[in-house]
């Protein structure tokens, strides 16, 4: 150990070995490697188009579509390529929408059954998740398609099955290899009246739900804001109709006279339908797993409390078990959720007319391809911040609860 | 102070790395194949060193020297079809055949000497021109309609058109339709990204007639649909159809009826990037050969042992050392005759069987009387 050298500053760290050195070096060279990155990617970029002369502006965007979108007879392909990607948002809404509500409720009975000391309901549901979990998405969207409609049991919508209201001549359904009719609404000339007087029922249901709560904390006494909440709400609703003299209508399905179009109720195609319960069904079997983990998470403890407080099986579940699983089965849901919206970019296999399927078309139809995908990523990226937002608002919510 | 001076030494390290990086970007940006091809710029680089001077590089202002990228490579990327009977399908045996297909072979027998010398790179019609203007393909022979969109705004340049063509209507042959007016109101399949797409929005819009499109990415998905009559006609041009008509009849499906009306004009040709006029060429006349060897009289068999004194024959075939300056092998047309055959060969090896005629149809020579005109090789 002795030599004839100085002896090493032993009271400071060398440089290179300095922690705080090496973690701000670490990030610089990270943030600097992404740069370089980026740069390298919008210089090949730039001087690609430069090279073949394309320019880089949206200026598309206004210019006439030139096509016509699937099952949208009202959009004209003088429309403006905005308005096309309007309706690719409304068409990707709608699939991720009912998917996404498919896959909620039917992922929390598949969770719960899962757990369930039946043993039949217990390996059903087993089966269920093990079959779905473990298929690509987009073969259950195409089996679908294939299965219901493409070589399904249905005819053309010529020769369409109608199925009538039971006890009267209206239409309850009509069922094709193309699109399927159901009842719908349609609004007379007080509708908008009638929609008014809705909302202001839902702002006073919502009030009587708050007080409700209010008076259960204060009181203690049970609060049965549920029913408060649909009692005012249905009672507003049909004290209205009645007023106002039957603002709206149902308005049956049924077929234009060369049978090729569906005149009124509702039309759901074939893409949709598909989409809509593929990836409802493919996603339930993902949050039914988060649901029974979820519900597995919680401590055995809680529910032998409850059980020593002589609450009941459904008591148990549903006010110490399901409240605290679902605080630890947010997060992952919200996954779920984000994922199904994404994967209804695999319904232009089905020729659903959803965001990616559109751009795809346009851009084969000589829209510049960056842009459109830029625009078609910035749609995808609104609808994952927005239900981003709303899940997170929820739960946040369910966090706080502490009393 | 020591804490900053090693900061400083890492700074400056980083922005030496982060020149070379750049540096090499920019070059790579430079090369034609982009990034997947890290070959292309190396070959691009070297062939320009070691021949500064040749016949080509007078007349080239902005070309990036595709041509040798291509020779120096040894192989041809060709954008083709994969499910197109008649114009590009592949085998049982993963090998590509049709008529597109035997014009990439045309090409590459033309520049590289060798027909087989191919990489096929199936497209789908949305993918077509992205895969040509990012250099994943050298050209693009997929059955393309030219259009001055696709001239314009694609970054692609369209040469001789190898097949005229125009869109028609299919439906199955019992539902008695015959005129464009029977479909108000009908799912109408066509393929996305498509002229037939476009021209089937304007023709309709233009008769007032309304209808629903049914919109597939490819002909393996859109038959399904069509045959369990989810959709009750079926656009495309004509020639796709013979061959789809032709197709389903012998598998066994509902015998068709193809519409009289054409309603569109579909000159379909190959296409290359824009830019690079010398590679253009290359391939232009390389595809012209076979029509000026049918206008000949030369076809795969006789074209090698020609002993006649005819002074343009005899340029075209090379034998006295004729040299036109487009950058191939003087005797390149012989090639691509032997290879491949001449037009009408090709035609008859891959169209007939579809059930469309030569004969009387514009793809016939111009002498004639079809639209088969090619400049003169002198």
């Amino acid at each position: 150990m002795s030599t004839g050298s100085p002896a090493p500053d032993r009271s400071r760290v060398p440089l290179w070995r300095d922690i705080r050195v090496l973690r701000v070096g670490g990030q610089a060279i990270a943030l600097l490697l992404v740069f370089l990155l980026l740069r390298w990617l919008l210089g090949n970029l730039t001087s690609n188009l430069d090279r073949l002369n394309i320019g880089f502006d949206f200026g598309f965007l206004t210019r006439p579509t030139q096509f016509k979108i699937p099952y949208h007879s009202t959009f004209d392909d003088r429309s403006p390529v905005w308005q096309m990607v309007v309706v690719g948002i409304k068409n990707t809404f709608l699939a991720g929408f009912f998917g996404i509500l498919l896959a909620l409720t039917l992922g929390l009975v598949v969770g719960v059954s899962r757990l369930s000391k039946n043993w039949l309901v217990a390996r059903l549901a087993t089966v269920y998740v093990e079959f779905f979990r473990n298929i690509p998405p987009l073969l259950i969207i195409i089996f679908f398609a294939a299965a219901l409609f493409t070589y399904g049991p249905f005819p053309n919508l010529r020769e369409a099955i109608l199925i009538d209201a039971p006890g009267t001549s209206s239409t309850l359904l009509i069922l094709s290899n193309d699109q399927w009719g159901i009842p719908g609404f349609t609004g007379g000339e007080r509708w908008a009246l009638f929609a008014a007087l809705l909302g202001a029922g839902l702002i006073l249901a919502i009030t009587a739900w708050l007080w409700r709560t209010r008076v259960n904390e204060n009181t203690g006494r049970p609060h049965h804001r549920v029913a408060w909440f649909f009692g005012v709400l249905v009672g507003i609703g049909i004290v209205g109709y009645l007023v106002l003299g039957g603002p709206f209508t149902i308005s049956w399905p049924g077929q234009s006279e060369n049978r090729r179009l569906i005149v009124g109720g509702f039309a759901l195609n074939w893409g949709f339908m598909s989409v809509a319960a593929a990836l409802g069904l493919y996603t339930a079997s993902h949050v039914g797993e988060i649901i029974r983990g979820s519900i597995l998470a919680v401590p055995r403890g809680q529910t032998e409390a409850s059980t020593a407080l002589a609450l009941s099986g459904f008591q148990r579940y549903r006010f110490v078990v399901l409240p605290q699983a679902l605080r630890i089965a947010i997060p992952p849901i919200i996954n779920q959720c984000l994922n199904l919206v994404k994967n209804t970019s695999l319904g232009t296999a089905v020729a659903y007319a959803e965001i990616t399927a559109l751009t795809q078309t346009s851009i084969g139809n000589g829209r510049p391809a960056l842009q459109s995908l830029l625009v078609m990523m910035a749609v995808y990226l609104m609808f994952s911040l927005a239900i981003s937002l709303l899940l997170n608002i929820v739960n946040r919510r369910l966090q706080l609860v502490t009393r | 102070m020591k804490a900053i001076k090693l900061l400083a030494v890492l700074t400056a390290l980083m922005l030496v790395l982060a020149a070379c990086e750049t540096g090499g970007g920019d070059d790579d940006t430079t090369t034609t194949a982009g990034a997947e091809e890290p070959t292309g710029e190396e070959t691009t680089t070297t062939a320009g060193a070691e021949e500064p001077t040749t016949t080509a590089g007078a007349e080239e202002p902005a070309g990036d020297g595709l041509l040798e990228t291509v020779q120096a490579r040894g192989s041809l990327l060709c954008g083709v079809n994969d499910v197109l009977p008649g114009f590009g399908v592949v085998g049982d045996d993963g090998s590509f055949s049709g008529f597109d297909v035997d014009l990439c072979k045309a090409v590459a027998a033309g520049v590289l000497g060798d027909p087989e010398a191919v990489e096929y790179v199936p497209l789908v019609a949305d993918a077509r021109f992205t895969a040509l203007q990012s250099g994943e393909i050298d050209v693009l022979i997929r059955n393309t309609t030219w259009t001055a969109t696709r001239d314009g705004q694609e970054g692609a340049t369209f040469l001789f058109t190898t097949f005229y063509d125009g869109q028609a209507m299919m439906v199955p042959a019992s539902t008695g339709f015959t005129e464009l007016e029977d479909l108000a109101d009908a799912n109408i399949c066509v393929l996305s990204g498509t002229t037939t797409e476009l021209n089937l929005t304007a023709v309709f819009g233009a008769r007032g007639i309304a209808f629903n499109p049914q919109v597939f990415a490819d002909n393996e998905q859109l038959r399904p649909a069509y045959e369990s009559g989810q959709c009750e006609a079926w656009t495309s041009d004509a020639s796709q159809l013979a061959a789809l008509k032709a197709t389903i009849e012998a598998e066994g499906g509902e015998e068709q009826f193809i519409m009289a009306e054409v309603i569109s004009k579909e000159p379909l040709g190959p296409a290359v990037r824009d830019g690079d006029s010398v590679w253009a060429q290359a391939v232009e006349w390389s595809i012209m050969t076979t029509v000026q060897a049918w206008e000949f009289g030369l076809d795969s068999t006789n074209i090698g042992s020609y002993a006649g004194e005819d002074p343009n024959i005899l340029n075209f075939i090379g034998t006295d050392g004729f040299d036109p300056g487009l950058g191939l092998a003087p005797d390149f047309a012989v090639t691509i005759i032997e290879s491949v055959g001449n037009y009408q060969e090709i035609y008859e090896r891959n169209i007939v069987p579809i059930g469309l005629q030569i004969e009387g149809s514009p793809n016939d020579l111009w002498t004639n009387g079809g639209l088969m005109y090619v400049p003169p090789y002198r």
